[in-house]
């Protein structure tokens, strides 16, 4: 088959007709590419809580946004007794009590060690906590609203059983949080082997912290991996001991005291409501 | 001639490129352009990684107010590639955040889910009917609904409150080398041959809790079905506690004090405030002439205002103001909201009843309410495993007149 010549009277319509073509791509292209960040919801998709760490809160960094160089205040909770130390310097600081507060940056891995665990004296073990999330608290509000990681007593035992622990700690949606009082500690749902923690913790709300617990002891001599190179973390004081404030509104009882109208505003009647 | 011959002499390639079809070529165009728009670099990281304050030494103060607030500290200048004027060594930036960082061109409170909100109208408009039936309340509404002189009932919403409240859970997942096994296992040659097989299908009982979530029961309360059985049923009617006439701190504001709205004391109402166009003091009646408001005339003609006392046209209509004792609470504090509600019309209302209904994460603390004016308060249950308080004026409230309403609340 031989191509058809174009015809010199045809060319210039069909070729600025094909032009037009071509330029109305480019601009819808362009415009629909120009909308791809703003759909992007705030879910790891491509993220699972097997991986790696660090690998999520890497991610997480390269999709933008305020978190590089925020130090995440991160309240870290164990069992009475027990004692909690950060790595720095290829090493661990001395330990100190539970619980404790300390800024960390996101993305980034930080091994703890604890030791002193009740009715497991003499053992350690070595969590790892990655921030991959931040909170935007009022100024001046963010130590006190930290980020909660809890060192429970349960997972301790189970770590040093030999097993894996898990715990994808999110931030709740206040539309979809459960109606029930948290003050006992912080809630959480076991996920089977077969599911993904990060996945069910983004249908709960906002992922914003990883404890990985058991599975990895330091081995003898130099172990930089260990560390995950010691990344710098602030020490924050720790929470005061009177953090509630006092009952707002005493309970009267009834009818002791006759209803009293508030002030009204200038120009109304001098008569008061009954 | 002259084309065909360009055809002929062509090269292989531009043959076969011409043999390509045009939405073929379309749509190489359009995935480069993807391609291209879609690349991203990899994240710089910000001035605050630099040196490791790690040594229990004091916080610095600007810690925690995100990336380019303080200058790379000397000695390590390997993450920070160029100063520009202004951001030399140690010097730190002149800029100081005034707010947390908050995403242009979004309305606060930013981001939404670390805030517990309650107060104004967020769904769809509230109706009342004939019955006094509540229509369209929703969860972490406030409204109030009067009766006016020509037998209409009429809905306001009140402002919108929030509190920094964020709460956090957890998902816990918990493997181990027994469970790696199972998985080997579960390729054995020998299951098919087994008559074992038919026993492992008939366990059902795994099933059965699969179809019985216990967060479903949650997210569907029997209590939605009880409410459209009408009030008194689940209703506990609860006695006035009088009123506590000192006022609190949080409530030094006229508009709550006196009723007088103040553009000065804007911006702090203006911390949770959705319908403040409602507060505008030209709204109220300013002027009162022989028990009836009176209306200004202005004039360029002479240097006076006169002031007339005649037959306006009806305009009821209430204030409601709705303020919180703190702006951020933990889990377990008490909070103190207080409404304070006038009518800011030119005649009187009646059957004036607060309806508030709270956020599931606000627990309602028996005994808490109180009104100046006389009252009669009620909760029930509401959506959100919270309760719904109703506040009921038991007199009219004539032009002029308002009053103060205060419960308080736990966070869960």
């Amino acid at each position: 088959m031989v191509p058809m010549p174009r015809g010199q009277a045809t060319w210039p319509r069909f070729r600025a007709g094909r032009v037009a073509g071509n330029m109305t791509v480019i601009l819808l292209g362009l415009a629909w590419a120009g909308t791809l960040r703003a759909q992007e919801a705030a879910v790891h998709y491509l993220h699972h809580g097997v991986m790696p760490p660090g690998a999520i809160g890497q991610g997480q960094l390269q999709r933008g946004g305020p978190l590089p160089g925020f130090f995440q205040p991160v309240e870290i909770k164990a069992p009475p007794g027990a004692l909690v130390s950060l790595a720095e310097g290829g090493g661990f600081e001395a330990s100190q009590a539970a619980p404790r507060r300390a800024g960390l940056l996101i993305g980034s891995v930080y091994r703890l060690r604890v030791t002193n665990i009740p009715r497991a004296e003499g053992l350690e073990v070595f969590p790892t906590i990655e921030v991959i999330d931040r909170l935007y608290a009022p100024l001046g509000q963010e130590i006190r609203f930290a980020i909660p990681v809890e060192l429970t007593q349960e997972d301790l035992e189970i770590a040093l059983g030999g097993r894996f622990v898990t715990r994808v700690i999110y931030l709740e949606d206040p539309h979809r949080a459960l109606p029930v009082a948290s003050e006992g500690g912080q809630m959480w749902f076991d996920v089977g082997p077969s599911r993904d923690p990060l996945a069910v913790a983004d249908g709960l709300g906002r992922p914003v912290a990883i404890l990985r617990m058991g599975g990895r002891l330091p081995q003898a001599g130099r172990d930089p991996g260990f560390f995950f190179g010691s990344p710098p973390w602030i020490a924050c004081p720790p929470r005061p001991a009177t953090a509630k404030p006092a009952k707002a509104v005493p309970a009267k009882p009834a009818a002791a005291a006759p209803a009293e109208p508030v002030p009204a505003p200038p120009g109304a009647p001098e008569k008061a409501q009954p | 001639m002259i084309a065909r011959r360009k055809v002929e002499n062509a090269t292989p390639q531009a043959k076969a490129g011409q043999r390509w079809p045009r939405a073929w070529r379309l749509a190489v165009i359009a995935l480069g352009i993807l391609i291209l728009s879609s690349c991203r670099g990899p994240a710089m990281p910000g001035p605050g990684m630099a040196g490791s304050p790690a040594d229990g030494g004091t916080l610095p103060p600007t810690a925690f107010s995100g990336p380019g607030f303080v200058a790379q500290a000397a000695g390590d200048d390997s993450r920070v590639p160029a100063r520009l004027p202004g951001m030399e060594l140690g010097v730190p930036v002149p800029y100081t955040p005034a707010a947390p960082w908050q995403p242009p061109g979004i309305a606060g409170p930013w981001p939404p889910d670390e805030y517990v909100c309650d107060g104004g109208n967020a769904g769809p408009p509230v109706r009342v009917g004939r019955q006094y039936d509540v229509h369209g309340l929703g969860v972490e509404d406030t409204v109030a609904h009067f009766d006016t002189l020509e037998g209409q009932t009429l809905v306001e919403p009140s402002n919108r409150v929030c509190l920094y409240s964020p709460r956090f859970g957890a998902v816990r997942q918990v493997v181990g080398v027994e469970i790696d096994q199972q998985r080997d296992r579960a390729t054995d040659v020998h299951l098919p041959s087994r008559l074992a097989a038919p026993t492992t299908s008939q366990q059902l009982g795994l099933s059965g809790q699969k179809v019985q979530p216990v967060a479903g029961l949650g997210m569907h309360p029997a209590e939605a079905l009880r409410m459209r059985q009408g009030d008194g049923a689940l209703s506990s009617r609860i006695g006035p506690n009088g009123f506590d006439n000192a006022y609190r701190s949080y409530e030094n504001v006229a508009v709550i004090r006196q009723g007088i709205f103040i553009e000065a004391e804007a911006p702090f109402l203006a911390k949770g405030v959705q319908a403040a166009v409602a507060w505008s003091h030209d709204q109220a009646v300013q002027i009162i002439l022989d028990h009836q408001a009176a209306n200004a005339l202005a004039s360029t003609r002479k240097l006076q205002e006169t002031y007339t006392v005649g037959s306006l046209p009806a305009q009821p209509r209430l204030r409601l103001v709705k303020v919180a004792s703190t702006p951020f609470a933990e889990p377990g504090d008490e909070v103190a909201f207080t409404l304070r509600f006038d009518n800011v019309g030119n005649q009187p209302i009646g059957n004036v009843t607060i309806l508030d209904s709270l956020s599931g994460r606000l627990e309602y603390v028996a005994g808490s309410a109180q009104c100046s004016r006389k009252a009669q308060f009620s909760t029930r249950p509401n959506e959100g495993d919270s309760v719904l308080v109703r506040c009921e004026l038991s007199d009219p409230l004539p032009p002029g007149a308002g009053g103060v309403l205060r419960f308080s609340c736990r966070v869960r």
